[in-house]
C-alpha cells in the first residue's frame, strides 16, 4: 500500500504488519494493566498532527519503536516473539524508505512534530521500561490507524 | 454506598459487539444465577484516567448495554466493565479487552439497487452509514471512514448458473450486452484492505 | 557432545512466489533418528537485538529436512538462517546458510490464467496466489495490438469480468503477477484468445 506523508510517498506492507499485530494484540494488551495512561494518544492525539508534519512524526515514531520499544518486548511465548520480529523488521524496512524522503527534503521536522514527539517520549519515560515498551507495542494499532489515515 | 463484600460469581464473556460502529456491550449472566440479577456498567477512554458510569445501564436486568454514544469517536479506544448484584451481594467488575471501533467493528453489506433494460443492468451501490445518535444528525458514510473501501459485485445468470465477479472502487456498475429475457441475480460485498474488513454479500 | 554430531550440510533456500523453504541434507546416524532445529535472524535482530536468533517452533526438533519460513520472513530485509542436528542430549554446531536471504529475490512465476467468453462478455479465472499478490491483466482486440487495456486485480475469488466484446470479434488476454511488498512483477502468462458470440438477430 502507498502511504502519503505530506510530500513523501512510501510503499509499506501494512497488511502484513497489521496481520502480525492482530495475531498478538490480545496477548500484548493483556500485559498492560494501566488503562489510565497512553503513550501515543493522550494527552495529545496523533490525529491532531498537521499534514506537513506527518512524515517527520512517522520517521520519529518508527525510530522510537525500533530503538526503544521492540527490544524490551521479548516474551516467553515463541509465537509472540516471532510476530514482534516480523513487525520490527518491517518497521526497519519502512524507516529506510522514509530516510530516502528525508534525503529528498520531503520529510522536514516542524516545531509541532518535535513537540509532539517530546510528549510521546515523556509518556514513555514516565513508566518503567518494560511496562512502557509493552504499552507502546499494544498501541501499535493506534499508530497504524493514524498512518493509514494519510492515504 | 460502601463497597459490598462481593462473593457473587462474575458476569462472563464481557465484550463489545459492533456493527457499522454501533457499539453494544454484551455479557452472559454469572454462572449458576437464576433470575433477579441486576447489573451496572461503566466505561473508560483508554489513556484517560477515569471510569464513567452509564446511568441508563444502572441496575438493569438485561445483559447488554448500548455504548455507541460513548464510543463514537473512532480515533479513541475504550474499555467497558460490568458488575452484577443479587440479594445484597455482588460480583467483581469484569472488563472487556481494549476496544478499537475502527478495527473491531463489522460492516453491513452495501445497499444494492438494480435497474435493467432489455439487454443491460445498472447497479448502484450504497455503503452503510456509521451509527449516529439521531436521525437528525448528519450522516457519515463508512466510505469516509475507510477511504480504501471497495465493492465486490457478483452477477449470477440464473439460466446458465454462471457467476461473474466485478471489483469496483466507485459505486456504479453497468453490465451491458446481457441475454434478453434472462434473470440475473446481483449481490455485493464491501471490502476494506487494511484494516482487513469484509462485509458479507448482500441478499 | 557436539563433535560427534556433524552440522547439517548443503543448506539452501528455495523461494518461489513469496513462499520460502529452507532445506538441508540429512545427518545420518545408524539406527538413530536425528532431529533438527531451525532459527532465523532478521536485520533488526542483528542491528538492535544483540544479534539474537529466533527459533521457529514448527521446525524445532523436527525430523524433516525442510522448513517453511514463509510466515517468519515477512519483511523485505536481509535474513540469516541456521539449522542444527540434535540426537538425545547431543547437539551439532549450527549450520548457517551462506550469505543472507532477502525475499526480494523470490522467483515469481506467471499466473495460471483461464480466459472465457460468455456471450459478449470477456472473463478470466486466475489461481489465487496469496495476499501478497496483485494481478495485472492486459487485453486487446485481435488486430488492434496497439490499443491494449489493463485491469489490476487484488483478490481473485473466481470468474472475474474483464469487459464486454464486440460481436464476433476475437480478444486476447495475458497476465502477470505483481508483489507490492518487493515491488517486482512476474513475466507474462502465455496469451490466450477467445471469440465473442456472433451477432444474432434474435437479440436485435
Amino acid at each position: 500500500k502507498i502511504l502519503h506523508f505530506g510530500a513523501c510517498r512510501v510503499s509499506m506492507s501494512m497488511t502484513e504488519i497489521r496481520a502480525g499485530f492482530t495475531a498478538i494484540k490480545a496477548n500484548i494488551q493483556s500485559r498492560d494493566p494501566i488503562r489510565t495512561l497512553s503513550i501515543l494518544s493522550h494527552p495529545q492525539s496523533l490525529h491532531k498532527v498537521k499534514s506537513s508534519d506527518r512524515c517527520c512524526i512517522t520517521r520519529h515514531l518508527l525510530t522510537f519503536y525500533v530503538d526503544k520499544v521492540f527490544k524490551h518486548c521479548r516474551t516467553e511465548d515463541s509465537f509472540v516473539n516471532r510476530k514482534i520480529s516480523s513487525i520490527a523488521n518491517s518497521f526497519l524496512s519502512a524507516r529506510r524508505k522514509l530516510g530516502q524522503c528525508r534525503e529528498q527534503n520531503n520529510c522536514v521536522c516542524g516545531e509541532e512534530s518535535t513537540e509532539k514527539f517530546k510528549q510521546i517520549l515523556a509518556n514513555y519515560e514516565g513508566l518503567n521500561v518494560t511496562s512502557a515498551a509493552m504499552k507502546s507495542l499494544g498501541e501499535l494499532d493506534i499508530l497504524l490507524d493514524w498512518m493509514e489515515k494519510s492515504r | 454506598s460502601g463497597e459490598l463484600y462481593c462473593s457473587l460469581p462474575n458476569p462472563r464473556n464481557v465484550h463489545f459487539e459492533s456493527i457499522n460502529m454501533k457499539n453494544v456491550l454484551h455479557w452472559s449472566a454469572p454462572e449458576g444465577t437464576g433470575d433477579g440479577v441486576l447489573y451496572r456498567v461503566k466505561y473508560s477512554v483508554y489513556g484517560v484516567g477515569k471510569w464513567i458510569r452509564k446511568p441508563e445501564c444502572r441496575n438493569i436486568n438485561r445483559t447488554w448495554c448500548d455504548l455507541s454514544n460513548e464510543t463514537s469517536d473512532y480515533e479513541e479506544q475504550y474499555y467497558a466493565s460490568v458488575k452484577a448484584f443479587l440479594n445484597g451481594t455482588c460480583s467483581d467488575w469484569v472488563e472487556t479487552t481494549r476496544f478499537n471501533p475502527l478495527t473491531d467493528t463489522k460492516i453491513d453489506p452495501p445497499m444494492v439497487s438494480v435497474s435493467s433494460t432489455d439487454k443491460s443492468i445498472s447497479i448502484i451501490l450504497t455503503a452503510p452509514e456509521k451509527w449516529k445518535r439521531s436521525p437528525e444528525e448528519e450522516s457519515v458514510s463508512l466510505l469516509q471512514v475507510y477511504p480504501g473501501l471497495q465493492y465486490n459485485v457478483s452477477v449470477l445468470n440464473k439460466k446458465t448458473k454462471k457467476r461473474w465477479f466485478f471489483s469496483i472502487n466507485n459505486n456504479t456498475l453497468v453490465v451491458p450486452w446481457l441475454e434478453p429475457g434472462t434473470a440475473y441475480c446481483v449481490s455485493a460485498q464491501i471490502h476494506v484492505t487494511t484494516p482487513v474488513l469484509d462485509s458479507s454479500f448482500s441478499k | 557432545g557436539d563433535a560427534l554430531l556433524p552440522a547439517p550440510q548443503s543448506i539452501s533456500i528455495l523461494s518461489t512466489n513469496m513462499k520460502h523453504f529452507l532445506s538441508w541434507s540429512p545427518v545420518v546416524v545408524q539406527g538413530a533418528t536425528v532431529r533438527y532445529s531451525v532459527e532465523f535472524q532478521g536485520e533488526y535482530e542483528r542491528e538492535y537485538a544483540n544479534g539474537s536468533w529466533i527459533p521457529i517452533s514448527e521446525c524445532s526438533l523436527t525430523t524433516a529436512t525442510v522448513c517453511n519460513l514463509t510466515d517468519d520472513i515477512s519483511a523485505t530485509v536481509a535474513y540469516r538462517l541456521r539449522v542444527r542436528a540434535e540426537l538425545g542430549a547431543m547437539r551439532s554446531r549450527w549450520g548457517t546458510l551462506k550469505g543472507f536471504f532477502n525475499r526480494v529475490t523470490t522467483s515469481l512465476t506467471p499466473p495460471l490464467l483461464r480466459v472465457l467468453a460468455d456471450g459478449y462478455h470477456l472473463l478470466v479465472e486466475l489461481a489465487d496466489m496469496g495476499p501478497a499478490f496483485q494481478f495485472r491483466v492486459l487485453y486487446w482486440k485481435k488486430g488492434q495490438e496497439s490499443r491494449v487495456q489493463q485491469k489490476v486485480m487484488k483478490e481473485v475469488s473466481s470468474v472475474v469480468h474483464l469487459d464486454t466484446m464486440e460481436a464476433g470479434a476475437e480478444y486476447c488476454v495475458k497476465a502477470q503477477t505483481h508483489v507490492e511488498a518487493i515491488n517486482r512483477s512476474s513475466s507474462f502468462s502465455p496469451t490466450q484468445c477467445v471469440r465473442a458470440q456472433r451477432d444474432t438477430s434474435m437479440w436485435l
